[in-house]
Parts: C-alpha cells; structure tokens; sequence
C-alpha cells in the first residue's frame, strides 16, 4: 500500500520536470522576452542599453542555466514580472485564483449533487420512464459542446429573461462580508456554474447506472436477497458502498475538464478568474503570465491525477497493480 | 481438383450474405432505430447542403463588404439576415459548416492513424516497450492540453488551416492510443497472433492486417464519436478567437459575434443559428455514433 | 543424424520485487532438458499443467526466448541465429495450436488463412496460390467450398483440420503440436490424431507431441518424456514408460489413468497405495533437499531416470 503510493508519487517528480522543461522551450519560442515587452516599446531606451539589460538578466545565457534560474525561482512562486500589468505575475494569480477555484468547486459541487442520485435512479430503476429520461438528458449532457451551452443559458437567462446578471463576479460597490454581498456573488456564479455542471454530469451519470446495473446481478447482493435483506438496504448497505467509493476519487481526474471548462466559462460570462486571464494575457502577448498559467494548471492536473491514483487505490485495491 | 474454378463468384456472395459485415450490422442496427435514422437523415442532409451549395453561391460576394446592408434581420433576400460587414449569413453558415466538417473530419483521421499505430506497437510488443510508451502516454494526458492548442496556435509561425489541423491533431490522439493498446494488449494473448508469428509473418503485417481488424469495430465508434468532439473543440478554438484563421469561417466565427452583448442580444441571427446548428449537428452525429456503438456489441444490439 | 537436438534448455522468467523493481528470483519454466527427435518419430512431451512443456514448445518455435541451451535443428543451433536467418528456419518447423477458436483469426476466411504462410514465403498467382489451398483443404478433409467460409462457420473439429492444413501449407518438416485435442469432445478426438497419424507417413513429418493426457501419448507417440516441474523425470519408448516406470512421479502418473474394468478397481488402488508407500520412504532417492529433479541416468539403451 505505502509502496504504491510512493512509486506513485515518484512518479510525478519526472512528469513535473518534463512539464516544466516543455513549457520553458514554448516561452523561448514565444515571440519577446521580459526586456522586449517592458523596453522595446519605449524610444527612450537605445539598442544598447537594451542589450545591457538583457546580460544583466541573464538571457544571452545558455538555455539550461536560464532554465534552472526559472525553475528555481518558480518552486519559490515566483513567475517574474508581467508587463502588460506592471506587477509580479504571481500576485496577479492570487488576485484571480479565488475565482476560478470558487468556480470549479461549485461546478463539482453541482455535479455531484445532479449525477449520484440521477445515477442511481437509472441503475436501480432500469428501463423504467425515470431512466429513459435520466438516460436521454446524459445523452444531450453528453452531446452538446460547453460554449454553446454556456452561450445559450446566458442568451436565455441573463438577456432574455434577465435573470441574472450577464456577466462579471460581482458588485464591487457592495461591502463584503455583508449579507446582500454573498447574494450578489451567487447571482453572479449562478449561470457559470450551472453552465458547467449541467452538462458535466455526463460522466458520473454513465458510470453509475452502468455500476450498478453490473453489481445487481452479482453473486453477494443475489445472497442479500436470499437472506431477506430488504430491498432498500440492498442497495444502501450493498450495491452503493462499492459503487459510490470509487466516485470520490474521479474528482482529481476531472481537473482536466475544469481547467478546459473554465477558459470557455469565463470568457463567455466576463467572469474575472485564471481562465479569462489566460485569454487576456495570450491576446496582449503577455508571455511570463502565459507560462506561469500553463505551469500551475499543468502542475494542477498532475497533482490531481496522483491523489486520484492514490484514493483509488485505497478504495479499490485490486488496481494496485505492483 | 478437377474443376478449380467451381463457380467462384456465386460462392463469395453467397458467404458474404452469411457473414454480414460491420457495415451491413450498422445499417441494419440504424434502419431499426427511428432516432438514428432521422438524425442520419437530418446529417445527411447538413453535410450535402453544406458541400453542395456554396458550388451555386457567389463566393466573392460572401466576403464583400455591404455597408448599406449591415445587421439586416432574417428576410426573403437574407434567410437568416446579414452581419456586421453587411454580408449574408446563410451563405457563411453553409461554408463554415463545410469548413468545420472538413477539418473535423481530417483531425479525427490523422489523430486516428497516430492513435492506431501508437497504441497498436504499444499493445503488440507489450513488456518493456509497452511500459516506456505508455508512461509517455501518461505523461501527455495530464497536459492541459486546451491550453497548449492556444499557445501552439499563436506561436507558430506561418499559422494556417494546415497547421491548425496538426495541431488539434497532435492533442487528439491520446484517448484512442490508450483505448487500442489495452485492446491490442489482450488481442496479442491469443492464438491466432502466436500461429502469425510461427508462420512467419512479419510484425507490422501482423499488427495492421491481423490484429486491426479485430479491433476495427472499436476504432469505427471511437472515430465516429470523436467526430463530433472534434468539431466541438475546432468551434470552440474558433469561438474563442484561436481557431480557424481570418479568411477561413467557421462556425465558431460566426458565434465569435457573441462575445459582444448588444449582438447577443439585439442581434442574434448572426450567431444564433450557428450555435444551433452545431448542437444539431452534434446530436445527430453522436446519435448515430450510439447505433453504431451498439452494432459492433452484439449484445447491445437492438436490431 | 538426429533431426532435432536439444541440450540443456532453460527458459528462465525474473520475478521483479522490492522499491526499485530488481529482479530478485527466477521461474524456472523450464530448467535444463535435453532430448532429440529422430526424423518421422513422435515424440511426446507429457505432464500436469505448468510443468514447463508448452514453454519448451514455445522456446522450439520461437515465441518464447530461451534464457539458455542449444535447440540443433539439423545441425544449426536455433538458439543463436539472429531474426533474420531464424526465418529461414520457420518453413521447417510448424506448430498446431491448443485453441482452435482463438488459432484462427476470425475476421479472414480460411483461403486466406491457409494461404497467410504462402504468401509470406512462396512467390504465387492468385491461381495457383487458390489450387494450392484447395488441395490443403481437400486433403484435410474439407469441403472445396469451404474456403470462402469464416472459422465460426465450422466446428471445433474442423477448425482444427483448418489450422492443420495451414500448418501444412509449407512442407515442414516438423510440427510442434501443443495439446491439438485437448480443447476437442471425446468424440472427434480419435478422428483428429488418426488424420495426424496418416499425413505423418504422407508428408514425412516428425512430430513434437505436447500432452498431459497419457491415453493420447500412449496412442501416437514412439519416445515420451515426462516432465516435472521444468525438468525431465523420464524418458523412454513407449514401451519403456508404461511397462517399466522406473520414476516415482512416473508411477504415480501412470497408475492415475482410470481404469475401466470394475473387476480391477481394488487391484488399483493397492497399487496406488504402494506407490505412495515408496514415494514417502524412498523420496530422498528421487528428490534432493531442494525438492529438484536429479540429472538423467541411463538405465538402458533407450530408458533415462532421473534418479540418484
């Protein structure tokens, strides 16, 4: 058990290297660098000074001291500088980060609440109206791509019915803290976060009805019955327990998704998080930005996926392939 | 043998009637589910309208500039209105459709031969290789890989169709490599493939003429149902701002519109219609993707 | 001059452990064994499942890697040549597989089966390619029409006839049979090793006949060795196992074939409880302290034992 869990683990120290590596050569190939973007626009700077300043950095240095300075200061959380916003890119991510996470949490939230008990009315009460329609919502859920979905509900809720606000996270005129502010962000995530979660429940849905209906026949719930368990604890005591468990550990798989998710969410809703800077940022060609996005949703997703890995294993163990 | 040639021909029809190909099944599995039948009619007649119209429309005159006729509501001149340059929607709503299919269609197939060959020599050799291979494999899954197409896209010089294919290309295959070498993995176990190598056949003859077409059915759903994620993601891509280039509309360049509240709202033909054609588009594609799926599963079969 | 000789054969496999995955043991598949085929003989490799015969078969052909040993075939050890001259070699040797439903592959139909071997090694017309597979197919007893037809079409039986002919399709000269009736009924087994038996004097083949059934062995195969636990316990003639086993585990094999006269059940199970008797005294006689096999010892011109 701990011996998976720690080759899992070592695991990851290549991935993140290999990560960080690929992501160093993408911002060498995007087109400037740091003095580019903060001197060349200004004409009061020669080519000289230019070139001064650029030694003095470090960037006519070899690719891998460059890259070891990066990684260096990365692991400490610093992505340098971005010009476009005259601040350090990681405070500027802070300023953000909450957000997208508010976001994301709520959209797993919302899932799950949709997807477990949709699921197992399907896999309980197979072929019955409820499934069909469960069944045919997960086809459409399945089906439609999230920016036009994300689109319609804003087009439908927010201009024609004006509902709900049409985009933003929130008034920053109201005090936080009060209670009319809480109201005002959940107005403002309302839309984002159903968008997502609506047609996120794809996955959970399929994968429950289809557990459950292959744990229904099996031997153990067939002795439940035999012995008289009563058809509800069937399934509370038997079938869920071995469905439900594994379901926790999706989540780190689902950051993938998420992170994809967010990027189409908010742009389409003005809604201030990491995605919609990282549009912004490519837009304005704000690379330190742009490298520092792509390597803390890269490092996300892998984290993500190791903890996965790991309850899974601790829920399932006949995955525990040594 | 005295007679070698016992009338040949008779004899392979009559076991092609015993022994009905994937095809054959599909057909049969679409024929008996009235959904699919209408969603392949309905797609048929997308694709053909699609492929076939702008042949009779006036292709210079779509991207000629009308300033007299901007954001004209729906009428009998312009089904469904004009946009901001004045130009007709309908005609930009059929050629990005066929320019969204083509490329939807090229990336499912270069991103379906990479997926093959990789999960194919992954699955075949098993052992070592496989475990190299798939570690690779595991490592490109966890990439946000969104986000690269994006930085892919504005850092590639001389960015055209082309390369855009490449690149929604390069990010589309890991799925299905992952997906053929598990099967490729328990194919390789049996006989049939030991007897291929006793008899001397060499490795990739084996893997592309024994193995594949044991696992074709799988490859054939898989195709089908990335076919509509494909598109998806290229709208998408578009949408946002980092698809298809200025010149080549899509669909997603006509929903781009959206991005600006008073067109979303006061203006809604321009992108609207797109945004439903392309959920229609989806639905039918994935609903024939279900018949297809339950045809190659004869268990699923409902026909 | 011998047609095949095999001489101290290992096929080792590592079993991985630990932190870092190094390989801390071995299976001992097959553990150093030795033995030669005579051109038109039938030789049969007997024993309980997992005692390493279908991986010396395996090993032979050429799917399995030998970790060590020489496999002579005419002279040239198999073991050494590279890919490329081992293709030269693939016409000679030919293997019947146990599965006939996972042997033929089920998406092509038995033309193009029988004739995968000719394409790879025989540059033919489509005619000739086509009389070849209908005389393979006639000569195994098919219908000529069968040819168009898919392996699901046909029976357990005839697929096996089907993975036959296509073993034939070269002329080899020896064919590796790992267990060919053992997934058959009852039935259609005799039916099969009977045709085994005639197109062995047809063609001239010499055969490695793989079995765990002793019945089988008795009926095709001139020469047997035992096999236990990836070592040989015994070899002889035919004769020479089942009159005279001299091995404990051999005597033990060959006194669990059932018997069919009722009248010489008690007669059996005496024997059957001597033997017991001699396996628990006489154990250190046939077993070192590890529990291996000692080395073979002549005990006539034609019968070897493994014992002290």
């Amino acid at each position: 058990m701990l011996k998976f869990i720690l080759r899992r683990a070592l695991l990851m120290i290549p991935q993140l290297i290999l990560l960080s590596l690929i992501i160093f050569m993408l911002s060498k190939a995007m087109p400037g660098d740091a003095v580019t973007g903060a001197f060349m626009s200004n004409p009061n700077v020669s080519p000289e000074q230019v070139e001064k300043i650029r030694e003095k950095l470090g960037l006519n240095d070899p690719w891998y001291e460059q890259y070891g300075r990066w990684i260096g200061k990365a692991v400490q959380g610093d992505f340098g500088q971005s010009y476009v916003h005259k601040q350090p890119v990681t405070s500027l991510l802070a300023g953000r980060i909450e957000n997208t996470v508010l976001l994301s949490l709520f959209t797993a939230i919302v899932i799950y609440l949709l997807a477990i008990p949709l699921g197992i009315v399907a896999g309980r009460w197979t072929d019955t109206w409820a499934d069909k329609m469960i069944v045919t919502y997960n086809y459409f859920a399945f089906a439609t791509p999230l920016f036009i979905f994300a689109l319609l509900m804003l087009f439908l809720f927010s201009f024609i019915l004006g509902w709900f606000p049409i985009g933003g996270s929130g008034n920053i005129r109201i005090d936080p803290g009060s209670w009319e502010y809480i109201v005002d962000r959940a107005k403002h995530l309302f839309l984002p976060v159903m968008s997502g979660a609506l047609i996120g429940t794809y996955g959970t849905i399929q994968y429950l009805r289809n557990d459950i209906i292959d744990q229904k026949i099996k031997d153990y719930v067939k002795t439940a019955r035999s012995k008289g368990v009563p058809e509800g604890k069937v399934y509370t005591r038997h079938i869920l327990r071995n469905s439900l468990l594994p379901i926790a550990a999706f989540l780190g798989y689902e950051i993938t998704g998420l992170i994809s998710g967010s990027i189409f969410i908010e742009s389409i809703y003005s809604y201030p998080g990491l995605g919609q800077l990282f549009l912004q940022s490519i837009a304005q060609r704000d690379f330190t930005v742009v490298t520092a996005l792509v390597m803390v949703s890269g490092a996300a997703v892998i984290i993500g996926t190791l903890l996965s890995d790991i309850i899974l294993s601790i829920v399932d163990p006949r995955i525990r392939i040594e | 043998m005295t007679n070698p040639v016992i009338d040949e021909k008779k004899l392979i029809a009559q076991e092609k009637l015993n022994n009905p190909s994937l095809l054959r099944t599909i057909w049969r599995e679409i024929m008996h589910d009235k959904m699919a039948l209408g969603s392949l009619i309905l797609f048929t007649i997308i694709v053909l309208s699609a492929y076939i119209s702008p042949l009779f429309v006036d292709q210079t005159a779509l991207t000629r500039v009308n300033f007299l006729n901007v954001w004209k509501p729906p009428s009998l001149d312009n089904w469904v209105g004009t946009d901001d340059g004045g130009r007709d929607v309908f005609g930009q709503l059929m050629i990005g459709t066929r320019n969204s299919l083509t490329i939807g269609v090229a990336v499912t197939l270069i991103a379906g031969l990479i997926g093959l060959t990789y999960g194919l020599i992954s699955g075949y050799y098993g052992g070592a290789a496989d475990n190299v291979m798939m570690r690779i494999l595991e490592f490109l899954m966890v990439l946000p890989s969104l986000m690269f197409i994006i930085v892919f896209v504005t850092i590639v010089p001389n960015y055209n169709v082309f390369t855009f294919i490449l690149i929604m290309s390069i990010f589309a295959w890991f799925g299905k490599a992952r997906l053929i070498r598990s099967r490729a993995l328990q194919e390789r176990e049996l006989d049939y493939i030991n007897a291929s190598k006793t008899l001397g056949t060499p490795s990739f003859k084996i893997m592309f003429f024994e193995m594949f077409p044991n696992l074709s059915s799988l490859v054939i759903v898989n195709m089908t149902l990335t076919l509509a994620n494909n598109i998806g993601i290229e709208t998408g891509l578009t949408f946002l701002g980092f698809g298809l280039p200025a010149g080549t509309p899509s669909l997603g360049t006509l929903i781009s519109f959206a991005r600006n509240p008073d067109i979303i709202k006061n203006k809604w033909w321009v992108w609207l219609p797109a945004a439903l054609l392309i959920l229609v588009m989806m639905l039918c594609i994935n609903y024939v993707g279900q018949a297809v799926k339950r045809a190659s599963d004869a268990r699923q079969r409902l026909a | 001059m011998s047609l095949l000789t095999v001489n101290d054969l290992k096929v080792h496999y590592p079993i991985r452990g630990g932190f870092f995955r190094k390989v801390v043991d071995h299976v001992r598949a097959v553990d150093g064994i030795s033995f030669e085929l005579q051109p038109g003989e039938t030789y049969g490799l007997v024993g309980e499942s997992g005692c390493g015969k279908t991986t010396s078969g395996r090993a032979l052909i050429g799917l399995n890697k030998a970790t060590s040993g020489e496999m002579l075939f005419e002279g040239k050890d198999l073991a050494k040549l590279s890919r490329a001259e081992r293709r030269n070699y693939t016409k000679d040797i030919q293997m019947i597989f146990q599965d006939p439903y996972s042997s033929l592959n089920g998406r092509k139909n038995v033309l193009n089966i029988i004739a995968e071997p000719l394409r790879n090694f025989e540059r033919l017309s489509p005619k000739e390619e086509l009389l070849r597979v209908q005389e393979l197919v006639a000569r195994v007893g098919l219908s000529p029409e069968s040819i168009y037809k898919y392996p699901h079409q046909f029976s357990g039986g005839q697929r096996q006839r089907i993975g036959i002919a296509r073993a034939l399709a070269l002329n080899p000269k020896l064919i590796i049979a790992d267990e060919p009736v053992s997934a058959l009924d009852v039935s259609v087994q005799a039916q099969v090793l009977n045709f085994m038996q005639e197109i062995q004097e047809e063609f001239n083949l010499t055969y490695l006949f793989i079995s765990h059934d002793l019945g089988i062995i008795q009926h095709m195969c001139d020469r047997i060795g035992i096999m236990y636990r990836g070592r040989f316990v015994e070899e002889g003639t035919a004769s020479d196992i089942y009159n005279n086993p001299q091995h404990v585990y051999t005597k033990r094999l060959i006194a669990a074939i059932p018997e069919m006269n009722p009248e010489k059940r008690f007669e059996k199970m005496h024997l059957r409880q001597s033997i017991n008797q001699e396996y628990q005294t006489e154990y250190n006689n046939y077993f070192d302290k590890d529990g291996r096999m000692f080395d073979l010892k002549r005990v006539s011109d034609t019968h070897s034992v493994a014992m002290l």
